[in-house]
């Protein structure tokens, strides 16, 4: 049994010029389709009839890389929970509805072509303190430095970002808040990341703020679209991190 | 450790400083609304209440300077930040619905601009109305008597009506505002941060129903 939809895409061919929504018809869709193996048919049709295919990232497809991303019915990644729109399926829509895709939308964000948005100032924001120091030479032991098992824990699913942008579109301000939280989590809370603990969370904070993101509301609406499901508990523990290393840290 | 910004411009320490000084706003609220009850006992516990606050002179007017300040702070500071975070998305979505799952965006969070801007609006009219309004004397005690002063403010039920509307309003505030702020000061983790909402709104229902029964308890009783 096949789905025809109705789809409303955003279609911008270059960042100097404005975009709007393009209706266009999708027909013959199987509910066992990813979203973006629809917009891959959908782009076949158009190719056929010598249009501009809808430009969208992706990458691997499984939810692991962080490429793919946009806005579907109003919500980042679409309706599932812990999903990235790379395993959002068709079934999750029924024949006839009015799908409605737009570009993560931030200043910080500047959209390349369609779907397609620049996510450099997350990059920015990882280099300015998203690293640790280590003595060149043989790799350590395995086992030299323990770690707690909940810090261990904590860090991991901090670490779990795959820095997909989604927190920033769904943020009514669009705040990069959990995304550097969880870039600042997972390396503070590890030994290894001490070295640097609190020039990390200045610098990233600051990175944050220079890239024009905007300030956290404490709605979650983050959290909730994260495909990863990074809690808003680390951004209490940035701004922990935070008033410490102004107050006491050099 | 050096930065490029000041603490209080960038958005980790706008909102710590927001987030203090709403907690301290809701502080003084705590001490207001523990001091109106008074108002249930009657007239002389009432009245000898205001009185000795006004007493306090010299550290009165210390603590009046500080609230003033500190809600000038607060609110001047969320403007800017409303402000920012227009700016950090320039063009809105066509489309854009409450994501599911775990948001906590409530009617609540979503209106704390314009239910602050009404808070502030309110606190002005509700000082000239009690501080600044009627003087009454007291003939026994010869000292101001405010009680007659609430009794009559609180005989008109328009007066009532808005003074309880107002309270529902503060109360949505808090219940954004209270767990917010603890969020924003990191005093939350993931264990109790659910917690910490429920509580939020608990204690937003308690002081917002405790402010907003004192007008309807008076033009029932008086
Ligand atoms: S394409 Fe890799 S997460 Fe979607």
């Amino acid at each position: 049994m096949s789905m025809n939809l109705t789809l409303r895409i955003w279609r911008q061919a270059n960042p100097g010029t404005p975009g709007r929504l393009v209706e266009y018809a999708a027909q013959g869709i199987s509910p066992d389709m990813s979203f973006l193996e629809m917009l891959d048919v959908v782009n076949e049709q158009l190719i056929r009839k010598g249009e501009e295919p809808v430009a969208f990232d992706s990458d691997c497809r499984e939810g692991i890389c962080g490429t793919c991303g946009c806005m579907v019915n109003g919500v980042a990644h679409g309706p599932d929970a812990a999903a990235t729109v790379c395993q959002l399926h068709m079934r999750r829509f029924k024949n006839g509805d009015t799908i409605t895709i737009e570009p993560w939308r931030a200043a910080a964000f500047p959209v390349v072509k369609d779907l397609v948005v620049d996510r450099s100032a997350l990059d920015r924001i990882v280099r300015a303190g998203g690293y640790i120091s280590m003595n060149v030479g043989a790799a350590p032991d395995a086992n030299a430095m323990p770690v707690a098992k909940g810090l261990a824990d904590e860090a991991f699913d901090a670490a779990a970002c795959i820095q997909c942008g989604a927190c920033v579109a769904a943020c009514k301000n669009a705040s990069a808040a959990l995304f550097t939280a969880a870039k600042i989590s997972h390396l503070n809370l590890l030994p290894q990341g001490q070295a640097e603990r609190g020039r990390r969370a200045v610098a990233m904070v600051d990175q944050m703020d220079v890239e024009g993101f905007g300030a956290c509301s404490n709605e979650g609406e983050c959290e909730a679209v994260c495909p990863k499901e990074i809690s808003i508990s680390n951004i209490a523990r940035m701004n922990r991190e935070y008033l410490r290393a102004r107050l006491v840290a050099r | 450790m050096p930065s490029r910004l000041s603490f209080f411009s960038s958005t980790v320490g706008s909102k710590i400083l927001i987030g203090l000084t709403g907690l301290l706003l809701f502080g003084f609220l705590i001490g207001h609304l523990a001091g109106n009850l008074t108002l249930l006992v009657g007239a002389e516990s009432f009245n000898s209440y205001a009185h000795k606050l006004e007493g306090l002179v010299p550290v009165l007017y210390l603590a009046e300077v500080g609230l003033v300040a500190i809600f000038v702070l607060h609110v001047v500071r969320t403007l800017l930040n409303v402000w920012r975070n227009t700016v950090a998305r320039p063009t809105r979505y066509s489309d854009k619905r409450r994501a599911y799952h775990t948001s906590r965006k409530s009617w609540s969070s979503t209106t704390m601009p314009l239910t602050g801007l009404f808070i502030l609006a309110f606190v002005v009219l509700h000082i000239r109305t009690f501080k600044f309004g009627a003087f009454y004397r007291d003939p026994t005690t010869g000292e101001r008597d405010l009680f007659r002063l609430v009794a009559e403010v609180y005989q008109n039920p328009l007066y009532v009506g808005f003074y309880v509307a107002a309270m529902i309003l503060i109360g949505m505030h808090l219940n954004h505002g209270i767990s917010s702020a603890a969020q924003s000061l990191g005093l939350s983790n993931q264990r109790y941060g659910r917690g910490l909402v429920l509580g939020g709104r608990m204690l937003a229902v308690v002081i917002a129903g405790g402010f907003a029964v004192l007008p309807l308890y008076m033009y029932v009783a008086y």
